[in-house]
């Protein structure tokens, strides 16, 4: 059983993703308002917080930056707006994914499925080993291995992808990994990343690429499902 | 210029007589030089009054009055002594030369002053030029003070449109015409003729500005008068240079404007495609639950989820209707179809829009005593209080009502006011809230239902407004609009409404 934080402040919506997330077996906590949201994730620490962007009381990016100021709860952003920089700049507060209104349960369970999954960043082990899925990088010799098989990386490739696995089930804003894998001095380079991910794809297989997720103009997610 | 020559003349012979008749009784003990000296006088008067032509009237009096009065024998042009001759020789030839010398400083010094006047003028004219007033307030400034600065009949400017000049402002007498459409045709400086029965005399002078013709400026000075060729050209340029400033301005606004426009209206479609999207959510929501295999849903979670389905579609509906009414509203295609309305029956139908009772406590509903009925479109007027109402119940804290208070008003209006308890609306955004589409500006209220409920008041030719919370600490949003009286007797309308 999850026990999911839904903050939106359409009441309707609130309602039916109550009865849609029951009948699943969830327990769903919902809120109104960012200020209530915020008090039942202190008091009641649910699971998963779904939270729209556009809430009365306080703007969505905030209540994203305050739930990362105490929390580390995976954080899926509703937005009814098709604009991009919303969503990006939610991710770069700190969200963990996030889902465009209106959106089929299914779509909204998968995410949180892959939230919860990896709700607690995947550590490398004693001997330098980090595993998503069926992805296996040795992060001492730059290897990775697909099913046990090795894929032959570039060193930047390797960067690449042991970034987002890092990360798994989190959805990397184009930003995020351009600074964090190219340097400071990149962050607009949005076209190096397709590059590299077709490239990173294509190496990976059939496989290993499913893993790699592509949000259009957003960012990539690497997730074992 | 100095006064006409004629009365520099007057002035030289009446000087002349006047020391003649002085020098008559003494003429006998004095030289014919002292004489001669004497008689400057009159020359240089005439002169510095009257220029060179009434000198040259002084010079002849004089010489004859020194011959004929003081050069012996008296009274005759004979002359009896040869230094005499010598005398008057000397004489005329140093007036002719004091009057060149006079004359010269005289008209120097006119024309100096006659410059300071013009750089006057110009100045003046230059200083109302910079000013940045708009384009129609420019081109009348422009005819006015051109004709009271050169002290002309008529000023007419004409501009370049639609490939031809046209007559854009004319002060004093209008061209005929004739006129106008001769100069739309012609390009550079021409003279026009007058038109038949006309006096005075016209000029034409293109206005160029960096190389490039922008109009043209045509004049008319009374017959006679002396034209400041040189000033009018010089200010010509001045007119051109203001005139493309303007012109360029006019564009820099014009497109500041758009791109207000242009934001304006993504602001709209943003805001369009968010309140589309949100009932959206839900039924998406809802129909794939319901449609999900193996998932256990109670006849309960269905009746619910069944329920929020229709009700989210009746809740796009609705506002599929209110946009296309707002259009048709802006277009000028909707009609009110007004008919008495009782202001308290629109509350009740404006809650049922929206899915709640008056009687569930999270509203309070206060009506003056002998509320009169109102003439309104209340299909508009129920939506605009469903949108306001809506507004108020989504920012108030779960535990404060909403209040809905109407009154009369002095002036023969019904006043609504929707309060709540919740943030309200910071003052500075309470003019422009209702075309705050973009959430996020305005603290999460505003939306498309604030500017649909300005429309539609709007339809009615009344006004609605966001008011200032009583007191320092009072919280909470107050939205006002005013709705006109039945003109109708209230009494009789009531009894109409129970027979229907």
């Amino acid at each position: 059983m999850v026990r999911a934080l839904v903050i939106d402040d359409d009441r309707a919506l609130l309602r039916a993703l109550r009865v849609a997330l029951a009948a699943k077996g969830h327990e769903v906590l919902a809120a109104a308002t960012a200020e209530e949201g915020l008090a039942n994730l202190a008091l009641r620490s649910p699971d998963v917080v779904v939270l729209d962007l556009g809430l009365p009381d306080l703007d969505g990016l905030e209540v994203v930056r305050r739930i990362r100021s105490f929390s580390e709860v995976p954080v899926i952003v509703l937005s009814a707006t098709a604009l991009e920089d919303r969503k990006v700049a939610a991710l770069d507060a700190g969200a963990n994914d996030y889902v465009t209104k209106p959106f089929g349960m299914a779509e909204l369970e998968a995410r949180i499925r892959t939230a919860l999954r990896h709700a607690t960043p995947p550590a490398a082990s004693d001997d330098g080993l980090l595993r998503v899925g069926p992805l296996e990088l040795d992060l001492m010799h730059y290897q990775a291995r697909v099913d046990d098989q090795p894929v032959e990386l570039t060193a930047k490739e390797f960067e690449l992808l042991a970034f987002l696995a890092r990360h798994a089930g989190k959805t990397c804003t184009h930003q995020m990994v351009l600074h964090n894998v190219w340097g400071d001095s990149y962050g607009t380079e949005a076209e190096y990343l397709r590059v590299y991910v077709y490239r990173l794809r294509k190496k990976l297989g059939k496989k290993g690429g499913q893993l790699l997720r592509t949000s259009p103009g957003i960012g990539y997610c690497l997730s074992a499902g | 210029m100095g006064r006409p020559p004629v009365y520099g003349s007057a002035l030289a012979v009446a000087t002349a007589v006047a020391l003649t008749a002085g020098l008559v009784p003494l003429r006998a003990h004095l030289s014919a030089a002292t004489i001669a000296l004497v008689l400057v006088v009159p020359v240089v008067a005439g002169v510095s009054v009257g220029g060179f032509a009434a000198g040259a009237v002084a010079i002849v009096t004089c010489f004859f009055v020194y011959d004929f009065v003081f050069l012996p024998p008296y009274y005759t042009l004979y002359i009896a002594r040869n230094q005499d001759w010598i005398a008057l020789g000397v004489y005329g030839v140093i007036v002719a030369l004091v009057a060149r010398v006079v004359s010269a400083a005289t008209a120097a010094q006119a024309e100096s002053q006659e410059r300071a006047a013009q750089l006057r003028r110009l100045f003046y004219l230059s200083e109302l030029l910079v000013r940045d007033l708009p384009v129609p307030e420019l081109l009348e400034t422009i005819v006015s003070s051109v004709r009271s600065a050169f002290d002309l009949e008529g000023v007419t400017l004409l501009l370049p449109a639609n490939g031809r000049l046209e007559v854009v402002a004319s002060a004093g007498l209008p061209l005929s015409p004739e006129q106008a459409g001769h100069l739309a045709s012609s390009s550079g400086p021409v003279s026009l003729e007058p038109a038949p029965g006309e006096t005075g005399e016209f000029q034409a002078v293109a206005l160029v500005a960096t190389g490039k013709a922008v109009g043209l400026l045509a004049v008319r000075r009374s017959r006679g008068a002396r034209g400041d060729q040189e000033l009018l050209r010089a200010f010509a340029n001045h007119l051109a240079l203001a005139l493309e400033r303007a012109g360029l301005r006019e564009e820099a606004v014009r497109g500041r404007l758009l791109d207000e426009m242009d934001a304006l209206r993504r602001a709209l479609v943003g805001a369009v495609s968010h309140d589309l999207r949100t009932p959206l959510a839900t039924i998406k929501v809802s129909a794939s639950t319901l449609l999900e295999s193996g998932v256990p849903l109670s006849p309960g979670d269905v009746k619910e989820l069944a329920e929020l389905v229709d009700a989210q579609a009746d809740r796009l509906d609705r506002l599929v209707t209110n946009l296309l009414d707002m259009t048709r509203i802006q277009a000028g295609a909707l009609e009110l179809r007004r008919q008495p309305s009782a202001v308290p029956d629109l509350v009740d139908e404006a809650l049922a829009v929206l899915g709640r009772s008056g009687r569930t406590g999270d509203i309070r509903w206060r009506a003056a005593n002998a509320l009169p009925l109102v003439d309104v479109d209340p299909v508009l007027v129920r939506q605009v209080l469903a949108n306001l109402l809506d507004n108020a119940f989504r920012y108030s804290p779960p535990d404060s009502a909403v209040t809905v208070y109407a009154r009369r008003t002095a002036g023969d209006k019904v006043e609504v006011r929707v309060a709540d308890n919740g943030p309200g609306v910071p003052a500075e955004d309470r003019a422009r809230i209702f075309h705050m589409f973009n959430r996020r500006e305005a603290g999460g209220r505003g939306g498309l239902g604030l500017a649909i409920a300005q429309a539609f008041v709007e339809a009615h030719g009344e006004r609605i407004w966001a008011e200032d919370p009583p007191g320092r600490n009072a919280r909470g949003a107050r939205f006002v609009f005013t709705l006109p009286i039945c003109e109708h007797d209230a009494d009789e309308e009531a009894v109409g409404r129970e027979e229907n």
